[in-house]
């Protein structure tokens, strides 16, 4: 009789987590930015996980066996595209063993649909380092573009549960308001610096300097992906000190010491900057990622 | 009249008939219809219809005037609008349009050469398309041993020469694709150049499909391919972390775990990572001196079997460790490998073949910085239980005259151990360092044993070109009479074309 009541309770219970689980759209996305993005538009009718926690480089993201298990049982998986995950979500996805997550399935959702990309090779040669053959993948630093993010995320969740429609519409433009509107304070923070050159570790910014009237004046790094040599460093000082080129960008993933060095010997600040929610503290959501990035520009800048 | 104009002219009369007949029926026809027309309706009605008609042609001509003239006037705006862009003029477009408009008219080139730009970057990306997405992702991996031995190779057993070495041991060609939307394949052909033997290789190690969308959370592999056994030995010999493969996985699975034959791996639908996977073929491990030899009927039993189950545990965001468990399982061997002498003279000859191990790894791979900082601990032990025909006189010595039974051979089983345990190190984006730690007992008797000690460093200059240097001290053998040997190596490999990061190489 005990074991009869144990095999109810548990089956219920089963049945109760199924029930939970079936009424959320399950979203994994592979980086915090597009999880929060998620978040917004998703509301209570979906439940997002992040592959990367923030503080991960963008390509660098380990590919950890925790991570099969949350993807096989995904609806969408969430992606910046451009070939940005190339080093860890292919083999995931391949282990998923979720056919509807599979590249070119509904559950694919890639966020670069309607991004033009900038910066795409003519050759994928090794000699120019490990180039994205599609682009320059970090155009969500660009909060303009973030908003095709948006879209794509929106469309993508209007698809898969599209009872919830109005719920996810009136997120998405609420979300967009406040995005739009935080968009026109972060042109007015940088506006007094529009022209000013910056270089920083990894070719992460030129979208963010296309939007916000700046110019991305190169990379720390010899190629992507490639350490700098000691003649790029010499190089890299004498054209910023030549240029007058006041501002060095760290991405927390990267060492300290060639950034700190550059900045010291080009007389140069040095930031650090995040590249996605969570990269900084005080940055868990992207418009606190984006505020946090435009302040600490502007403040670096004013310095000068 | 001669007679054909006669025929003619009759003929000619019988089309004028025809014509006529023709004629006076087509002209019937509408007649009939008016007629008709005239018996059911009125003037008074006709009239009428054609006022509506004419009244509805009017309405239609206004209405699509005024859809004209509304058009028109939607267009005169948009083109005054898009003027005053152009010209600096205040706009109430959203902050991506005003960022991207220019303030005055100089600036309308550069706008045209950016928006050219644009264009022709959209254009460079949608020619290129995603390896194995439509055209097979073709890469090679090229890897050159230089290596020096203190003794030769009839004293240390060893597979190369004895002093200074140079082999080209690997140019693999990876070739990748989808084979529909079920299925993908692969092909890894190796060559390989032998300056100690002045032989050149090739082989296909690799040549499989694997289905991509089978339910139930189940993948099944055909072909040739390395069978899920172990934690490295399904791994190629050129993303191994070291210069050589550990003398365990040489001496018990025969190299690489490369097999013909099928494999099904279920990932269990549970929230936490397990892996089960079974497999069936006709050999297991590419570097066997003899494969299993069927003869003329291959039976079940000549068949290899075998199984893997791993699991892993997040420790913390940075720590991981990844267990397994794994048999092999050959009932009758055919007697692969052949004859084997001992030094007593004595003779083995496998009859059954049984393999078990426990694989551990414990990671640490820093979410902020794994490209510059991370550890591996890696260790398998392995378990063989081969059952021999054994032969106390070597009347089955196949250097006998007439090698046969002589009545005194009996089965008996060979239990022996053999463990690798390595630990790595990476410190920089170029630099790691490691140990590699060997012990074995040779399969056919366990009181032969051998250690094996190997420091390593490694400098990856990219991504897609690396150096290794290494050290390895192999124990002497006391019971086949092995000296120590001493060596060095330096590892030189590169990569050409598409690579992937592959699930089993994480």
């Amino acid at each position: 009789m005990k074991l009869k009541m144990f095999l109810t309770t548990l089956l219920a219970t089963a049945l109760a987590a199924t029930q939970v689980h079936a009424a959320k759209v399950r979203v994994v996305a592979t980086l915090t930015d597009l999880a929060d993005l998620t978040r917004n538009v998703g509301g209570d009718f979906v439940d997002v996980r992040s592959l990367a926690t923030g503080i991960e480089d963008t390509h660098g993201v380990p590919m950890k066996p925790s991570f099969v298990p949350l993807l096989n049982r995904a609806d969408l998986v969430v992606l910046v595209g451009f070939d940005c995950e190339h080093a860890f979500l292919p083999a995931l996805l391949d282990a998923s063993k979720n056919p509807n997550i599979q590249v070119g399935k509904p559950g694919y959702v890639d966020c670069s649909k309607g991004v033009t990309p900038r910066d795409v090779p003519k050759s994928t040669d090794h000699s120019e380092g490990d180039v994205h053959p599609y682009g320059n993948p970090h155009y969500m630093l660009d909060p303009v573009l973030a908003k095709t993010a948006v879209q794509n995320i929106y469309a993508a969740l209007v698809a898969t549960a599209p009872e919830h429609e109005a719920d996810f519409t009136k997120n998405r433009d609420a979300y967009l308001a406040k995005l739009d509107a935080k968009i026109g304070e972060w042109q007015a923070a940088l506006a007094p610096f529009k022209g000013t050159k910056f270089v920083s570790y990894h070719e992460h910014w030129p979208y963010f300097a296309d939007r916000f009237g700046l110019v991305y004046a190169g990379t720390i790094e010899l190629k992507p992906g490639v350490d700098p040599t000691p003649r790029h460093i010499e190089e890299l000082v004498s054209r910023m000190k030549a240029e007058h080129i006041p501002l060095v960008v760290r991405e927390p993933q990267f060492p300290e010491k060639v950034p700190a060095l550059i900045a010291k010997q080009s007389g140069a600040t040095l930031v650090k900057l995040p590249i996605m929610p969570g990269g900084v503290p005080d940055s868990d959501t992207y418009i606190a990622e984006m505020d946090y990035i435009v302040r600490t520009v502007a403040a670096a800048l004013k310095k000068q | 009249m001669p007679e054909a104009w006669r025929l003619d002219l009759r003929n000619n009369m019988k089309m004028k008939a025809l014509m006529g007949v023709s004629s006076a029926l087509c002209l019937s026809i509408p007649l009939c219809g008016i007629a008709r027309a005239q018996e059911t309706n009125k003037p008074a009605d006709i009239e009428q219809r054609m006022k509506q008609m004419q009244e509805m042609f009017e309405q239609r001509e206004h209405d699509m005037e005024a859809r004209f003239e509304k058009k028109i006037a939607a267009q005169d705006a948009e083109i005054e609008t898009l003027k005053k862009q152009i010209g600096g003029g205040t706009t109430n477009l959203p902050p991506a349009a005003v960022a991207g408009a220019p303030e005055n008219r100089a600036e309308v080139p550069n706008l045209i050469k950016e928006l050219n730009d644009k264009v022709d970057s959209v254009v460079e990306a949608q020619k290129k398309t995603l390896p194995g997405e439509f055209n097979p992702a073709i890469g090679v991996v090229g890897e050159t041993i230089f290596s020096y031995h203190s003794k030769p190779s009839d004293q240390t057993g060893s597979s190369r020469p004895g002093g200074f070495d140079v082999w080209q041991r690997s140019v693999e060609l990876n070739v990748a694709a989808s084979v529909d939307p079920f299925a993908k394949g692969w092909i890894v052909a190796n060559a390989s150049a032998d300056s100690a033997t002045g032989e050149s290789t090739f082989g296909i190690e690799e040549a499989a499909l694997q289905t991509t969308s089978l339910p139930g959370n189940l993948t099944l592999t055909a072909g040739r391919f390395f069978g899920e056994f172990g934690r490295l030995a399904y791994i190629h010999d050129h993303e191994l972390p070291f210069v050589n493969r550990p003398l365990a996985l040489d001496t018990y699975i025969g190299g690489e775990s490369r097999s013909d034959g099928a494999q099904i791996n279920w990932l269990v639908p549970v929230e936490h990572y397990i892996s089960l996977t079974a497999g069936v073929g006709d050999q297991f491990g590419g570097d066997s001196p003899n494969p299993n030899n069927p003869g003329t009927m291959r039976n079940l039993g000549g068949l290899n079997f075998w199984g893997r189950a791993s699991t892993s545990f997040d420790l913390t965001d940075n720590w991981q460790a990844e267990a397994g468990a794994s048999g092999l399982w050959n009932p009758k061997t055919q007697d692969r490998g052949g004859v084997l002498v001992q030094p007593d003279n004595s003779t083995l000859t496998e009859k059954e073949r049984r393999l078990a191990g426990l694989d551990f790894k414990l990671s640490y791979v820093p979410l902020r910085d794994n490209q510059f900082n991370s550890f591996t601990w890696g260790t398998e032990l392995l378990f063989s239980s081969d059952r021999f025909l054994v032969d106390p006189d070597g009347s089955l010595n196949p250097a006998n005259p007439t090698p046969g039974l002589s009545g005194d051979e009996f089965k008996h089983t060979v239990n022996s151990l053999g463990l690798y345990s390595y630990v790595s190190y990476k410190w920089s984006r170029q630099w790691s360092a490691g140990f590699l730690f060997d012990y074995l007992q040779s399969a056919q008797n366990h009181n032969d044993e051998t250690f094996a000690y190997s420091p390593f460093i490694t400098f990856a200059l990219s991504h897609w070109n690396q150096l290794r240097l290494q050290y390895t001290h192999t124990d002497r053998s006391a019971i086949s009479g092995l000296k120590p040997d001493d060596a060095v190596y330096l590892q030189w490999q590169w990569i050409i074309g598409a690579h992937s990061h592959g699930w089993t190489q994480r």
